[in-house]
């Protein structure tokens, strides 16, 4: 059975899914698109911070995509047929990647989708009619005008609700931090309803996570982890309210901007580098979402470059697939966020992945001293990523297990696999909290150590 | 720091206590702090400072464990550990593998990564080569062993190395083994002493009675047990009667008048459940020599008699010759069970562990012959001969016909025979890929995907491996 336009117009959900699709056939969209005798893959960067993974079989039409669409085959799907059917060669032949090898094991065997009737699908219909007219100005004033209505009324709703979580904080002082540690979860809760209202909803999904972060560590360190987290919500709500045009500040109190926003913003600083991927959290949010957080390194520059990938999706969306392989390496120009010290950012455009022997930079003498740097500067920082030198996993007596570098101590959050115990760290990466360190990496006399919940 | 060290401690006293804390708080603070919501700066400047300026650190600074050590032979070639990695994943959950996989890999002369797999407290069970991580995850290694293992360095030796020392030791000298074992086996522990003395195994010897009747009252249950199966191995233990005349009266050796035919071990279903229960408890009691005297045959008289009965009764008969008979019985029991069309070759599988790598191999075509269990009885018959089949054996086999008949009908229409097609697929090329000798696995490789299979199946990712191991990488 050939791939044919016709057959993908067969398989096409709706004709909604090929007009979608249509708009994803521009070769900039696909750092990657590769075949082997029967599959075809590829990688589409979509709206998130991730690309979406592709593959289909050009036999049984089978396909799978990463992105969380409930229609199949997704628009992603359709468009690397498609790209297929026009023109073949721009797929480069080679290995199949162990994310398509997974699919076919645990795909159907010889469960083609069928194909769907109903309305007339077209792939000559699909694609976007030419814009008819120039905007009409007056209506984009009152567009804007609007827009800004909006804006100065989040400004001031959330600028009452900064001072309700003020007089909250101060009651769960006023009230006792030992009541407070006995049902977090309840009196988080609460407050953050009432900042979700406010349209405060990064500082709501900040409090409501910050109770599974106090439950995590040791009783003995919950009080002074909870006097640390108040009192960067107290500095966060104070910083905003001096000053709410902060791109920042909003992101860490309202909400992040778009992929769309930051790659049109002319203060997000643009690094092109030779990245390599650290490794991948996955974290289910009390309020279902599943945040997708994926740790870059720079190689090849003389100080170190982290960049975060962040992406949420909802939990009842099931398991997605991971967007890169741990150690992968790609070249990439990469869109931060503006921030004090830029971290999060998105894909502006990528090439496929490289077998290059690029050491990771020099890590500081002290990378805790420049944890401590840091928050001079941006104080209500709850995680950082750390470039740690030579060092060794010990554990304790209790079994605690610790990184141990040139007398400097980091309790790990989770326990290492037992070969972290018996190898030599020449370096390391992880995410520090202030309390416990998640190793993402690291560098060893056995070769890169990737650690447990960062694939 | 001091001072504030300890501002901050009744400060989080008072908080806790829903007390207000300004009092305590470092008086160059208090200007910063004053007026309204004080409690709430002051919040923020004690988790501030305590970020900025303390550190954790443990009580007791702990000691890092030794350096994992090298093991000797080479590691899972780099291009090879991905599909290793993604085989020891799929597999679970699943038919294991795992151990096969790790037997294969020390078969082809390859151990795997310490990052993608290493062995558990318990793995005993792992090849030799992997004893000094063993030692190591157990906390027994010993820093700069003696280069050569002898009786004088036992105890610089740690325990899984010298039990791995031990083996090969036996192999090439078994009286110095033994005096070791004897010398040394009271001082260890019951559980090594058991992993010790099953090195006896190889080679057993009438020289090795002395030492394993001192073994027999030993103070634990398993080492009893162990020395006591070597001993009737030897035809040194002696029965109870009671046990062995009990179990005599339980079976019936027919003769058959028909010419040309052989004398049957009957063991006919008893009246119940209870009775038959018995009789396999009284198979695990009684050695071989001693039923062989209760039924007044030899050892070799009742092995070359057919065993017949339920598969399960057979089995219990099997599994006594294998742990008690002698090495000449059991080779003589698995010649018969692979000669005889009548007997269920799957009930052949504990006499594995009593042939010799030399024997399996040699056995290996009519082993494959016969197994009609989809390469599986093969595969625990083979033991550690893994890797070492040749084409035409494996083309030969009813396994083979088997899956090439799944591979037919997991191409067809009917949804229910493609499923079930797919689960033999899924474990029969495992079991066929551990067994292939590597260009036996590229032929197969090239069979498979002329008649359907696709190249990219992860199915046949162990026999890609199989085949990459030697003629990509060693070669």
């Amino acid at each position: 059975m050939d791939l044919t336009r016709s057959a993908i117009e067969a398989l096409a959900p709706d004709q909604s899914a090929l007009a979608a699709a249509s708009a994803l056939l521009k070769p900039g969209k696909w750092p990657l698109r590769a075949r082997s005798e029967r599959l075809i893959w590829g990688e589409c960067q979509g709206s998130g911070a991730h690309p979406y993974r592709v593959a289909a079989d050009i036999e049984d039409r089978g396909s799978k995509c990463t992105c969380p669409s409930r229609k199949f085959p997704c628009k992603h799907a359709l468009a690397l047929m498609w790209m297929f059917v026009e023109d073949s060669a721009v797929f480069q032949a080679g290995d199949i990647p162990d994310w398509v090898q997974d699919w076919i094991g645990r795909r159907r065997k010889g469960a083609s989708p069928p194909a769907v009737a109903g309305e007339d699908k077209s792939l000559d219909a699909a694609h976007p009619a030419p814009a008819d007219s120039a905007p009409d100005p007056e209506a984009e004033a009152r567009r804007k005008a609007a827009s800004q209505k909006r804006a100065d009324e989040t400004r001031r709703s959330v600028h009452a609700a900064t001072v309700d979580l003020d007089v909250w904080i101060a009651d769960q002082l006023r009230t006792g931090l030992a009541g407070f540690l006995g049902a977090p979860g309840e009196r988080c809760r609460r407050i953050a309803a009432r900042l979700v209202d406010a349209k405060a909803g990064a500082l709501a999904s900040r409090i409501e996570e910050m109770p599974s972060r106090l439950l995590a560590l040791p009783g003995e360190g919950r009080v002074e982890a909870a006097i640390a987290e108040l009192g960067k919500l107290v500095l966060l709500t104070r910083a905003w309210r001096a000053g709410s045009g902060d791109s920042e500040l909003r992101r860490e109190v309202v909400n992040a901007e778009t992929r769309e926003e930051v790659l049109t913003d002319p203060a997000a600083p643009r690094v092109a580098a030779l990245w390599e991927v650290l490794g991948e959290r996955l974290a289910t949010r009390r309020d279902g979402l599943v945040s997708q957080a994926t740790w870059l390194l720079s190689l090849n520059q003389t100080t170190q470059r982290f960049a975060l990938l962040l992406d949420f999706f909802p939990a009842s969306a099931g398991r997605r697939g991971s967007a890169f392989i741990a150690g992968e390496r790609f070249q990439a120009e990469l869109a931060f966020y503006p921030a004090r010290a830029p971290l999060r950012a998105v894909i502006v455009s990528r090439e496929g992945a490289v077998d290059a022997p690029d050491p990771w930079p020099d890590p500081p003498a002290d990378p805790f001293a420049e944890y401590a740097e840091s928050l001079l500067t941006t104080p209500w920082l709850t995680e950082t990523p750390l470039l740690l030198p030579e060092g060794r996993i010990c554990a304790d007596a209790a079994g605690r297990a610790w990184w141990a570098g040139q007398g400097l101590w980091a309790p790990l959050r989770d326990p290492p696999p037992p070969l972290a115990l018996g190898a030599s760290f020449e370096c390391a990466a992880g995410v520090w909290d202030g309390a416990r360190l998640c190793l993402l990496a690291a560098r060893t006399n056995w070769g890169r150590l990737a650690f447990h919940g960062c694939s | 720091m001091a001072v504030l060290e300890s501002s901050l401690a009744h400060i989080r006293g008072a908080w806790m206590a829903g007390r207000p804390a300004f009092e305590h708080c470092p008086p160059e603070w208090r200007g910063a702090i004053e007026g309204v919501d004080s409690e709430c700066v002051l919040a923020a400047l004690a988790g501030h400072a305590a970020a900025v300026l303390f550190r954790p650190a443990p009580t007791t600074p702990p000691a890092p464990r030794p350096l994992l050590p090298r093991l000797a032979p080479p590691i899972l070639p780099e291009p090879l550990r991905p599909q290793a990695r993604r085989l020891m994943a799929t597999q679970k959950g699943k038919a294991p593998i795992e151990r096969h996989f790790i037997d294969f890999l020390a078969a082809r002369g390859y151990v795997l990564h310490p990052a993608d797999w290493m062995p558990s407290p318990r793995d005993d069970w792992a090849p030799d080569a992997y004893a000094p991580w063993l030692d190591w995850i157990r906390g027994e290694e010993k820093p700069f062993p003696p280069p050569s293992f002898t009786l004088d360095a036992y105890e610089r030796w740690s325990p899984a190395m010298r039990r791995a020392a031990l083996a090969t030791l036996r192999a090439s000298d078994p009286g110095a083994a033994r005096a070791i074992l004897a010398a040394k086996a009271s001082s260890e522990p019951a559980e090594r002493r058991v992993l010790l003395i099953e090195i006896l195994e190889t080679g057993l010897c009438d020289q090795d009675a002395e030492f394993l009747e001192a073994q027999a009252n030993d103070r634990s249950d398993r080492v009893q047990a162990l020395a006591s199966n070597y001993l009737a191995r030897l035809g040194r233990r002696a029965d109870a009667d009671a046990l062995t005349t009990e179990l005599a009266d339980r079976l019936e050796v027919r003769s058959s008048e028909a010419p040309g035919s052989r004398r049957q071990l009957a063991i006919d279903a008893m009246k119940n459940t209870a009775q038959n229960a018995r009789r396999r408890d009284l198979f695990k009691l009684v050695s071989l020599a001693g039923l062989a005297r209760a039924l007044d045959l030899t050892e070799e008289e009742i092995v070359a008699t057919a065993p017949a009965g339920a598969p399960g009764d057979v089995d219990a008969f099997v599994q006594m010759v294998a742990a008690t008979g002698s090495h000449h019985a059991c080779q003589m029991l698995l010649d018969q069970m692979l000669d005889d069309d009548a007997l269920p070759l799957a009930c052949a599988r504990p006499l594995g562990s009593r042939l010799t790598s030399e024997a399996q191999r040699a056995l290996q075509p009519r082993i494959l012959q016969r197994d009609a269990a989809m390469f599986e009885t093969t595969l625990t018959l083979m033991g550690r001969a893994l890797g070492e089949a040749p084409l035409p054996a494996l083309l030969a086999s009813p396994g083979y016909a088997a899956l090439m008949s799944a591979v037919e009908a997991a191409r067809g229409e009917d949804e229910a025979q493609r499923r079930a097609a797919d689960a033999i697929l899924e474990a029969a090329l495992s079991r066929l890929a551990l067994l292939a000798a590597a260009p036996a696995a590229a032929a197969l490789l090239a069979r498979l995907t002329a008649s359907g299979l696709s190249p990219a199946d992860p199915r046949l990712d162990l026999l890609r491996l199989n085949a990459a191991l030697t003629t990509e990488v060693v070669s």
